[in-house]
């Protein structure tokens, strides 16, 4: 059959009449071969420019159409929209920009002109091109998979469970509520971990439709947003086991900078010397204690213990080390503790004065560039240089290391079976730092809490009922997930097997078929972006409404 | 009633209300209407972006904020579920959580949301010219006006506190003759809306501390003094020197010192993010002033989580001078600025900068009052939203099913904030699944 194109050009009032010789573009147009009819209008975007679009399209019977007017930004959608009225698919048509791109920065008026009608004939020359796309919907699963029973874990939990939405949370140890379970007191308010713990653990076993998997590790994740297909090693029983889920909350929380690797601090070489972790179970034990038996009469509290190995600041040392000369001050009368810090990052609303509290009980805060833990007859000392080069000696009977945070363990095994890139810093990526900050770039996968990076158990809480939020929005019980029609396609013919779209894909769309040595794109993971297309060195892949003909049609005709 | 019900008794999920269309307020609203909630955005200014489309570039990648934000409100603006109220403050809010009656008030427009497309025919022939609040006074802006090029809505606001008909009576309709789609309507009228939703989330956001309180820093004073939101709109390429950074006299500065934490001591909180945008707005000198030599003047570095760091090391390797002390005084010698400051050990200092910009402390927004009036929320530290239900709130109060989402809580950063965004609709959506 062949082709009829509508060209319609808008005058936008006097926006692209004053700087645009419409007559000119039309009479330019009309004898392109296939070109039905030529329109102009005084507003096509107004209720009247729509319905004389949607008249015209139906009248001449057209097959593709060309809007000459504003950016597509402002009324693709628009005209896409009275394309699908008019009985024609949205994607037979082409915007030419001649207004933002044309009228309004070009102020000669034949220059623009020129150009406007360049612009519209290779919007022409595209359109015939153009093939009908359609929108796909799949089932999803509205089922989730929670990977961590810590806090995080937990709340994410709670909030996602309900009688159309089973949670499985898998956790690797046999209890729930991870290293907040160690923990004596929450800062800034000094309020109970193990009350606050037990209550949300207690919720989340009460709630609805919830499976807790405890001393079970994830084995295999395949497949993708809406359709998982999980398989869990139950340790106890050394069973297996399948499960379905359409989205997966990675809480798999963090790990603790060894300070054994760092010499100048004196663990594991000095009988006193504890880690953060360690001295928050000594608390939690009910008592401070020298491995003498005896209470310390000094504490040094180090900070940043790895940051400049690791890089990054872990964000909530600063303030659990104020928090540990809380419980000192609290358990041991007199007690002289000492904090070593380089800078104080106490940020937010609540935390300086959890400060100032803390420095009014008698904690002495000593700003240093280095320090370094040595032997001084029976007891230790700390060494220390101050930013001015100053150097001074502290006694101590006991030193706590406020050691960086480390992504867990866990962390690459995940990252590499769900194709989640990792950061410099070593924790999961988040799909964009400022406006997707617990998404990643693999649909359906979350991640939150100290996974994400270091972070405060508030701060943790919050991730978690975002991941909740992202997901009771997205897989809606009953709905359908539609999917993007500008998708890139691979042709089996051209494949060669090379696989360099698979390493370019950001969103893990691509597998390998190994059985007939061919790359495959799955629609539902696809977001159209094209870099498999250019990377493809035998022109294998192509992207759907960008295909070579289509640009290159276009370009020809813009360049000409 | 409890939470839990928040399914109103006809056996429907309720609309739910946002209020402000900063970056928190669109993301929740966002999410909402694709679980197929229906949202009012309430959102007080004409246009919406909040304050996060003031700025040129964001730490720590140095994306483009508008080009972020933009497709965002596009997609608000575009979205079926969402009805935006721009020009609109709530009034007073009734009933219980799944269950409340909200007054709006919706001021006119005078200008068709329908009819205009924003092609800016309409700026020129206005008479009026007054400073423009959006660049900090640094611009001027016509009685009819959008805020900045880029704005959303792209749709003009007829300012009544300045325009001739408004404020004098007078019949000048200049605008009107220059608009071709006839969207300038005079006599569009102020009105009252009752909206019917089940949940609220207040995304009010924030201010920055009134720099004039501290006169030691010679804000207002001086000339070259600029706030950090100030140095934003000068490098904004939609701003007053379409993004270059020079003083006042138009020259670019020689050197230029950025002060930290200016109202924190005032305020007794440390604001979070303005060491990052301190040492982004140093990267903004790098880039944009060739050899301009820069000061950071700080007392403890906050530069908090995994990537931060990163970036301070960038900046620093760069050539910037950290200097910790405390500002004492700020003077004019000639044409150029003297900071003198101390040091921890006690020693004074001075350094001489031809440019200042100050880091203002973030404080609750100046109304925060009384919307925690009109929805029974409780002002915690620093005066900012508490999100913590403390103490069961009475019967039949409205706390229960009002959620606070972005710095109207607290002081934080755009991740955090849209993080805080999505747990709030993860609460709303967990109580009617």
């Amino acid at each position: 059959m062949a082709k009829k194109i509508g060209v319609y050009v808008c005058e936008c009032g006097a926006n692209i009449a004053d700087n645009v010789d419409i007559d000119k573009v039309l009479a330019e147009v009309s004898s392109l071969s296939n070109v039905e009819v030529v329109e102009k209008h005084k507003l096509l975007c107004s209720e009247a420019g729509k319905a004389f679009l949607k008249e015209s399209i139906q009248e001449h019977g057209l097959t593709n159409v060309v809007v000459a007017a504003c950016s597509p930004k402002q009324h693709e959608l628009t005209f896409m929209n009275v394309c699908e009225q008019a009985g024609l698919n949205p994607y037979l048509l082409q915007l030419a920009n001649i207004r933002e791109q044309c009228a309004w920065v070009t102020p000669d008026k034949e220059e623009a002109t020129e150009k406007a009608l360049r612009a519209t004939k290779a919007a022409i020359s595209r359109v015939r091109y153009h093939a009908p796309l359609e929108k796909k919907e799949v089932e999803c699963n509205p089922d989730v998979l929670v990977i961590g029973g810590g806090i995080a874990g937990i709340k994410a939990a709670q909030l996602l469970a309900g009688p159309h939405r089973k949670v499985y949370l898998v956790e690797k140890t046999a209890s729930l509520g991870g290293k907040v379970n160690e923990f004596e007191k929450l800062f800034p308010n000094m309020d109970s971990a193990a009350a606050a713990i037990s209550q949300e653990i207690q919720k989340l076993l009460q709630a609805e439709n919830v499976e807790v998997l405890t001393e079970s590790e994830v084995t295999e994740i395949l497949g993708f947003l809406g359709n998982f297909e999980v398989k869990v090693h139950k340790k106890a029983e050394d069973q297996e086991m399948g499960l379905d889920v359409g989205a997966i909350v990675l809480a798999i929380g963090f790990a603790l900078l060894d300070p054994g690797s760092l010499s100048q601090y004196g663990y594991g070489k000095f009988d006193d010397v504890y880690t953060s972790l360690e001295f928050e179970r000594m608390n939690a034990s009910g008592e401070i204690l020298l491995k003498n038996g005896k209470q310390p009469g000094s504490v040094a509290i180090i900070h940043c213990v790895g940051r400049e190995e690791k890089g990054y600041c872990s964000r909530v040392c600063c303030l659990h080390s104020l928090k540990f000369a809380r419980y000192l001050k609290s358990r041991i009368s007199g007690v002289k503790v000492s904090q070593f810090y380089s800078d104080l990052c106490i940020p937010g609303k609540s935390h300086q004065k959890f400060y100032e509290e803390t420095k009014e009980l008698g904690v002495d805060f000593i700003r240093v560039q280095n320090t370094e833990v040595a032997e001084n007859g029976k007891g230790m000392v700390i060494k220390y240089e101050t930013e001015a080069g100053l150097k001074g000696s502290l006694e101590a009977d006991m030193v706590v290391l406020s050691s960086a945070i480390e992504p867990s363990s866990d962390t690459s095994k995940f990252a590499e079976m769900l194709n989640i890139p990792l950061s410099e810093s070593g924790f999961f990526s988040e799909e964009h730092e400022k406006l997707a900050p617990i998404s990643t770039p693999a649909e359906g996968i979350f991640i939150v809490g100290c996974a994400q990076g270091p972070q405060s158990v508030a701060d943790s809480v919050v991730q978690s009922e975002a991941a909740a939020g992202k997901i009771l929005s997205t897989l809606v019980p009953g709905k359908k997930l539609e999917l993007e029609a500008k998708t890139s396609e691979i042709s089996d013919a051209f494949c060669t097997g090379c696989q360099t779209c698979i390493s370019v894909c950001p969103y893990g769309a691509i597998t390998f078929d190994e059985a007939k040595r061919i790359s495959v794109v799955n629609e539902v993971l696809c977001h159209g972006c094209g870099n498999c297309v250019a990377a493809c060195p035998s022109g294998a892949a192509s992207l759907k409404h960008f295909t070579f003909t289509q640009l290159y049609q276009e370009l020809e005709e813009a360049l000409r | 009633m409890s939470v839990g019900s928040e399914i109103n008794n006809k056996g429907q999920k309720p609309p739910v209300l946002v209020i402000g269309a900063g970056i928190s307020g669109i993301e929740a609203s966002l999410l909402l209407a694709n679980a197929g909630r229906k949202v009012y955005l309430v959102e007080k200014s004409s246009y919406t972006g909040g304050n996060v489309i003031k700025w040129e570039e964001v730490y720590p990648n140095m994306d483009c904020a508008t080009c972020m934000v933009a497709p965002k409100q596009q997609d608000m603006l575009a979205n079926e579920n969402i009805e935006l109220l721009t020009l609109s403050e709530v009034e007073s809010i009734q009933g219980t959580p799944g269950d409340y009656t909200v007054k709006v008030r919706k001021r006119a427009r005078y200008v068709s949301m329908v009819e205009c497309i924003g092609c800016s025919a309409c700026f020129d022939p206005c008479p009026v010219e007054v400073d423009n609040d959006f660049e900090s006074g640094m611009t001027k802006r016509k009685a009819i006006y959008i805020p900045c090029a880029g704005a959303l809505p792209n749709v003009p606001a007829i300012d009544t506190e300045n325009c001739l008909r408004f404020t004098k009576g007078e019949s000048c309709e200049l605008c009107k003759e220059a608009c071709m789609f006839e969207a300038i309507e005079y006599d569009q009228q102020d009105e009252e809306l009752e909206l019917k939703v089940g949940a609220v989330v207040v995304a009010t956001g924030f201010d920055t501390f009134d720099l004039t309180k501290v006169p030691q820093y010679g804000y207002r004073k001086f000339e070259n003094v600029y706030s950090a939101l100030e140095l934003e709109r000068l490098r904004a390429t939609n701003g007053p020197t379409t993004g270059e950074l020079v003083l006042r006299n138009g020259q670019p500065p020689k050197s230029a010192a950025i002060i930290h934490c200016v109202g924190r001591v005032e305020k007794g909180y440390c604001s979070s993010v303005c060491c990052m945008y301190s040492l982004k707005h140093a990267h903004y000198l790098q880039d944009k002033v060739p050899g301009v030599k820069i000061y950071q003047i700080y007392s403890d570095l906050c530069i908090p989580g995994k990537s931060y760091q990163r970036f301070y090391e960038k900046v620093k390797e760069h050539g910037v001078d950290f200097i910790r002390g405390n500002v004492l005084e700020v003077s004019e010698q000639g044409k150029g600025l003297t900071i003198k400051y101390k040091t921890e050990d006690g020693k004074e200092n001075t350094i001489a900068v031809d440019m200042l910009i100050l880091a203002p402390a973030i404080e609750p927004r100046a109304d925060s009052s009384e919307v925690a009036k009109i929805f029974n929320i409780a002002q915690g530290d620093g005066g900012f939203f508490d999100e913590r239900e403390l103490e069961p709130a009475p019967a039949g109060a409205p706390r229960e099913g009002i959620f606070i989402a972005g710095c109207a809580q607290g002081p934080k950063d755009i991740q955090e904030s849209v993080a805080e965004a999505e747990a709030m609709v993860g609460k709303i959506l967990s109580l009617s699944k």
